[in-house]
C-alpha cells in the first residue's frame, strides 16, 4: 500500500510548525488546515518547541533544520535522547532546503522520522505525513542512538544474517547451477589481465 | 510499546496518537491536497507586504554582511533570509523569484565557505530580486527569461571562482 492511495486523518492532533519565518510558518499552517488539521501550533525557536512540548501534549513537530538557535537536528537529538522525556518517541519532520545525502543522513541519525525538502508543494507534505502515519517504525536504543530504525530501506539480510536478533531474512532464488564455468571464469580474470575488451 | 530483548540494542514498537489517529480515515489525498492549495490562495493576500519586508530586511543584512566580511553574523543571517525567500516564493508559485534567490543563496554559501565578497555580483542579484517583484514580472517562469537566470548563475559562478 503506498501513501498516495491513503487518507489521513489530521483532526484533534496537536502539530507543532517551528520554522524561523512567520510566513513559512503560516503556509505550513494553511495547508496542515488544508488536510483537515484543527490544533496547529506554531513556534520560531528551539525554546519555543521545548516550551510547548513541557505545556502540552504534542503530537506531531514539524521542524526546519535551521530553527535558532543551535537547529532543528539539534533539538531533535535533543528530544530523542532525554531519558526521562515523554516526548522521545514524537514523530519529527525535518524541513530543509539542504537536501545533500549528507544532510539527509545527518537528519536521520539525529533521530528525525523523516526529511522534507524546502520549498515544499502541498502533495509533498500530505505523503510524508501519510508515510509516517502508515509505515511505522521500530524504535531502536542503544548507548549512541534513540529513534526511528534508521534502515527502513532494508529489508533483511540473505538467510537471516543481520547485526540484530529481529532481522528478517530475504528470499533468495535457488541456486541452479553455477553461471559461469571455471574455464570461462579463468578466461575472463586472464583478459582482464591483458588487458583486452 | 511491545519490548524485545536484545543483548545491544532494545528494540521495540511504538504506536503515539499521532499513529492511531492519523490511520483513522480523514480526508482523501487529493480534496486534502486540494483544500491545502485553496487555503494557500487565501492567505496569498499578505505575500506582497511580507516581501517587502523581506527584501528590505535582506537588503540591509546583506549591506553589513559586506562590510563586516565572510565569517560575519550578518552573512548567516543574509542567507537564511535569502532562503525564506526563495522557498515561500516557490511555495507561493513565484518561480522567477525563487530561482533568483536560489541562485543568490549559492553565492551567500560560497562566500560563506571562504569566497570573497563580491558587490557587483551580490548587487545583480538584488537588482534581479528588484526586478522579478514587480507585478509584470512575478508571475514568469525562468524559462522565460534566460538571459537573466543564466546571466545571474554566471555571475554567481565567476564571482566565487
Amino acid at each position: 500500500m503506498t501513501s498516495r492511495s491513503l487518507s489521513i486523518n489530521l483532526c484533534d492532533l496537536v502539530i507543532l510548525v517551528a520554522d524561523p519565518s512567520s510566513y513559512m510558518s503560516m503556509l505550513i499552517h494553511s495547508m496542515l488546515r488544508g488536510f483537515g488539521a484543527n490544533k496547529v501550533l506554531e513556534v520560531r525557536d528551539s525554546v519555543g518547541v521545548i516550551r510547548a512540548l513541557t505545556n502540552q501534549k504534542i503530537d506531531a513537530l514539524i521542524c526546519d533544520a535551521r530553527l535558532p538557535p543551535h537547529g532543528g537536528l539539534h533539538l531533535t537529538r535533543a528530544i530523542r535522547r532525554k531519558e526521562d522525556n515523554e516526548n522521545r518517541t514524537l514523530p519529527i519532520l525535518i524541513m530543509t532546503s539542504d537536501v545533500r545525502e549528507t544532510t539527509v543522513k545527518i537528519a536521520r541519525d539525529a533521530g528525525a522520522n523523516m526529511v522534507i525538502a524546502k520549498p515544499m508543494s502541498p502533495a509533498g507534505l500530505y505523503d510524508r505525513l501519510a508515510w509516517i502515519a502508515f509505515n511505522p517504525r521500530q524504535f531502536i536504543d542503544t548507548a549512541t542512538y534513540f529513534g526511528p530504525d534508521r534502515r527502513f530501506k532494508i529489508e533483511g539480510y540473505p538467510n537471516g544474517v543481520g547485526r540484530r536478533k529481529g532481522d528478517k531474512a530475504v528470499d533468495v532464488a535457488a541456486e541452479i547451477g553455477p553461471a559461469l564455468g571455471q574455464d570461462e571464469i579463468d578466461s575472463l580474470f586472464s583478459t582482464a589481465r591483458t588487458g583486452q575488451d | 510499546m511491545t519490548k524485545r530483548t536484545h543483548p545491544e540494542a532494545r528494540i521495540f514498537s511504538v504506536e503515539t496518537r499521532f499513529h492511531r489517529v492519523a490511520r483513522s480515515g480523514g480526508t482523501p489525498r487529493e480534496l486534502a491536497i486540494k483544500q491545502a492549495e485553496v487555503a494557500i490562495e487565501d492567505v496569498k493576500g499578505g505575500f506582497d507586504e511580507w516581501l517587502d519586508g523581506a527584501l528590505t530586511e535582506l537588503v540591509d543584512t546583506i549591506k553589513q554582511a559586506g562590510a563586516e566580511g565572510s565569517g560575519s553574523d550578518s552573512l548567516q543571517t543574509a542567507n537564511s533570509h535569502a532562503r525564506q525567500l526563495r522557498d515561500v516564493a516557490m511555495t507561493m508559485g513565484f518561480e522567477l523569484l525563487s530561482c533568483i534567490a536560489d541562485s543568490l543563496c549559492m553565492l551567500l554559501d560560497s562566500i560563506a565557505a571562504g569566497a570573497e565578497y563580491n558587490d557587483d555580483a551580490v548587487a545583480c542579484h538584488l537588482d534581479a530580486l528588484s526586478l522579478a517583484r514587480q507585478p509584470g514580472y512575478r508571475h514568469l517562469k525562468p524559462a522565460q527569461v534566460p538571459e537573466l537566470i543564466n546571466g545571474l548563475y554566471r555571475v554567481a559562478t565567476v564571482a566565487v571562482t
